[in-house]
């Protein structure tokens, strides 16, 4: 009774698929950055070492990152609060009531479109950030959009 | 709720836009006045220059309408770009009555509406120029007070918290005197840099009578900071007074803008003792309101009490909670893990930044560049005590109590009913010490009032002792 459990519902796998292909974005314009950069600018003989610890970088990040954060993100929502997690290194748990929802909000990048998932917002009242959870499927996160805001009505009051 | 017509400003506002028109042009119409008679513009550029800001302040008075109907309140103003703001009564937070020199010297007011909007300034609610009279009638109606009895002109609580002159002591130690030494010192690189002295040239110079000029610049320099907090503090602070009337908090002050917030009890979520290093030294602190629905952009409204004694900002604070524990009450300590923290995060960097120069001497650099290093040092360890004894948390009297910082120490005070969620933050090194940081997310203030580096056990017993039936069905 002392400790938190974590949510019951881990996100989409293909969230990780997403993750990674993110991470490698990322990481890919950074080594290809250092590359230009070595072949321009030939006065340092160590320039191809920090390509290649960069790119080692790169690799190791997109391996393990995208891994980690599919273990952490879970969500749950229950008759009367929705509880989610998210992060890796630094892990975030929020708990907000079903009668504090203010706006529940589906977004869906290009990337997001690409794979079929979505991510749903749910914020409060508080000016200290809403509840998230990334990497949904898009169909569920509909359905769950829709249970929300729903559930969120019949709470009631002014949600502060 | 009648419904009203709508109203005008009051017309001695054609009096005060047209001087504060002018006072916004005075530059641009100097310039005019100069360079338009020299350049051959002609008289008719200085006659345009000064009655552009009269013909604005009447079409501003005349275009601006305000009523009160069907339990909202509205404002329509703007000519060309015409905007229409509405807030129904029962949203408004706090009202605010402010009287600056110009208006004060036609007998006007202004008052501004919080409701806990996001938006930015345009959207903000505002109605320059009604009588005080108009002004005390209108926050009457919007914050839903008893319209006043004989009795109650009688019947004027004493106030809670009242300023006293040898409160001015506490001027030099508030924030305003940092900032203003911090110009100062600035300025003064920078004129340095200006003249380019040679370091090493200074240096020789100081044996002999340089030091007294040095010495001159510093004690005026301190004289200087001193007189300007409390000229600031005076002016900002002047016959402060906090009370109590019927379900509402009145705060009052101001020497040449003379101010009036006034705040709805069931809005009023918590306080914030805040307590800096300086103001510690001098017993004082500060007392600020955690109020629902009022965030970051209307945060000068929410102060309680100014810098003042300790004992007269816990009083005024045990009074606005209805209970004196959340101040008085000792705290609960977050255990040797998070002392431990506290130090390695202090002392951590510290040994960083000091192993520069120690690498440097030991490279061939003079002996007393080690200075650095120990004053680093010094300054890290005595952060990390400060900070070790600040941190604490408690839960009493229906209040969740939580102190952390050194430099901006404060301990925060948050009734139970106004919690609307929690956040448990931790990362790597924080699970692995078992600890986490608890934040009991609020509407008001901030967002949140925040127990850092708690135990991870103490943190889910106190969410659910607040919110049991919140907590207990994600617990295992």
């Amino acid at each position: 009774m002392t400790e938190l459990r974590d949510p019951v519902h881990q996100v989409s796998p293909k969230a990780r698929t997403l993750w990674r292909l993110q991470c490698a974005i990322s990481g890919g314009v950074v080594v290809i950055g250092l590359v230009v950069a070595a072949v321009a600018w030939r006065e340092c003989d160590a320039r191809w070492w920090v390509v290649l610890a960069a790119a080692l970088l790169a690799a190791a990040y997109t391996v393990v990152v995208p891994q980690w954060r599919y273990l952490v993100h879970r969500w749950e929502i229950t008759e009367t609060a929705v509880y989610t997690q998210r992060g890796w290194w630094a892990r975030e748990r929020r708990i907000a009531p079903m009668s504090r929802v203010q706006t529940v909000d589906l977004a869906q990048g290009p990337l997001d479109r690409l794979f079929g998932l979505a991510t749903l917002t749910v914020t409060t009242a508080s000016a200290a950030g809403a509840l998230q959870v990334e990497g949904l499927d898009h169909d569920l996160a509909l359905q769950l959009s829709e249970r929300l805001t729903r559930s969120a009505e019949a709470a009631g009051g002014d949600a502060t | 709720m009648t419904d009203g017509p709508w109203l005008r400003l009051d017309p001695r506002m054609l009096l005060v836009h047209p001087i504060d028109e002018l006072r916004k042009y005075v530059v641009p119409l100097a310039a005019t006045a100069i360079f338009g008679a020299t350049q051959g513009g002609g008289p008719f550029v200085a006659v345009v220059a000064i009655l552009a800001p009269l013909v604005l302040g009447v079409v501003r008075y005349l275009t601006t309408s305000y009523r009160v109907a069907e339990g909202r309140v509205e404002l329509r103003r703007g000519l060309l770009n015409r905007q229409r703001l509405s807030a129904p009564i029962d949203r408004v937070r706090t009202v605010d009555i402010a009287a600056p020199v110009i208006h004060r010297m036609v007998g006007l007011t202004t008052l501004t509406i919080g409701t806990g909007g996001v938006g930015g300034d345009s959207d903000e609610l505002k109605l320059d120029g009604l009588t005080a009279a108009q002004g005390q009638d209108l926050r009457r109606v919007l914050l839903a007070e008893r319209s006043p009895t004989p009795e109650d002109a009688v019947d004027v609580a004493p106030p809670v918290a009242q300023y006293e002159p040898g409160w001015l002591r506490f001027a030099p130690f508030t924030s305003a005197g940092i900032a203003i030494l911090g110009g100062l010192l600035g300025a003064g690189a920078q004129l340095l840099n200006e003249v380019d002295i040679q370091v090493d040239v200074v240096a020789e110079d100081l044996a002999g009578e340089a030091t007294t000029a040095v010495l001159a610049a510093v004690v005026g320099i301190g004289v200087l900071v001193l007189v300007l907090t409390v000229i600031g503090y005076l002016v900002t602070n002047w016959r402060f007074t906090l009370r109590r009337q019927a379900d509402t908090w009145h705060v009052s002050r101001g020497l040449l803008t003379t101010r009036e917030t006034s705040i709805d009890v069931d809005r009023l979520a918590g306080v914030s003792v805040a307590e800096p290093p300086g103001l510690r030294l001098a017993r004082g602190a500060r007392l600020t309101a955690i109020v629902t629905g009022l965030g970051g952009a209307q945060r000068g409204s929410q102060v309680l009490v100014p810098p003042a004694p300790d004992d007269v900002v816990r009083r005024a604070g045990a009074a606005v909670l209805g209970s004196d524990l959340p101040l008085m009450a000792p705290l609960t300590s977050h255990g040797p893990a998070a002392v431990r923290r506290r130090w390695v995060r202090a002392l951590g960097p510290a040994a960083a930044l000091a192993a520069v120069p120690v690498g440097l001497v030991v490279a061939g650099a003079p002996v007393w560049v080690l200075a650095v290093p120990a004053v680093v040092l010094g300054v890290a360890v005595a952060l990390a005590f400060d900070r070790t004894r600040s941190l604490g948390h408690a839960r009493v009297d229906g209040h969740v109590v939580t102190r952390s910082g050194s430099l901006l120490r404060s301990r925060d005070a948050l009734a139970d009913a106004h919690v609307i969620g929690w956040t448990f933050q931790d990362t790597w090194f924080q699970r692995r010490a078992g600890l986490t940081t608890l934040a009991a997310t609020t509407a008001g203030g901030r967002g949140k009032v925040e127990a850092l580096d708690i135990p991870q056990s103490r943190a889910v017993a106190v969410a659910a002792e607040v919110t049991p039936a919140l907590v207990a069905q994600f617990t295992a």
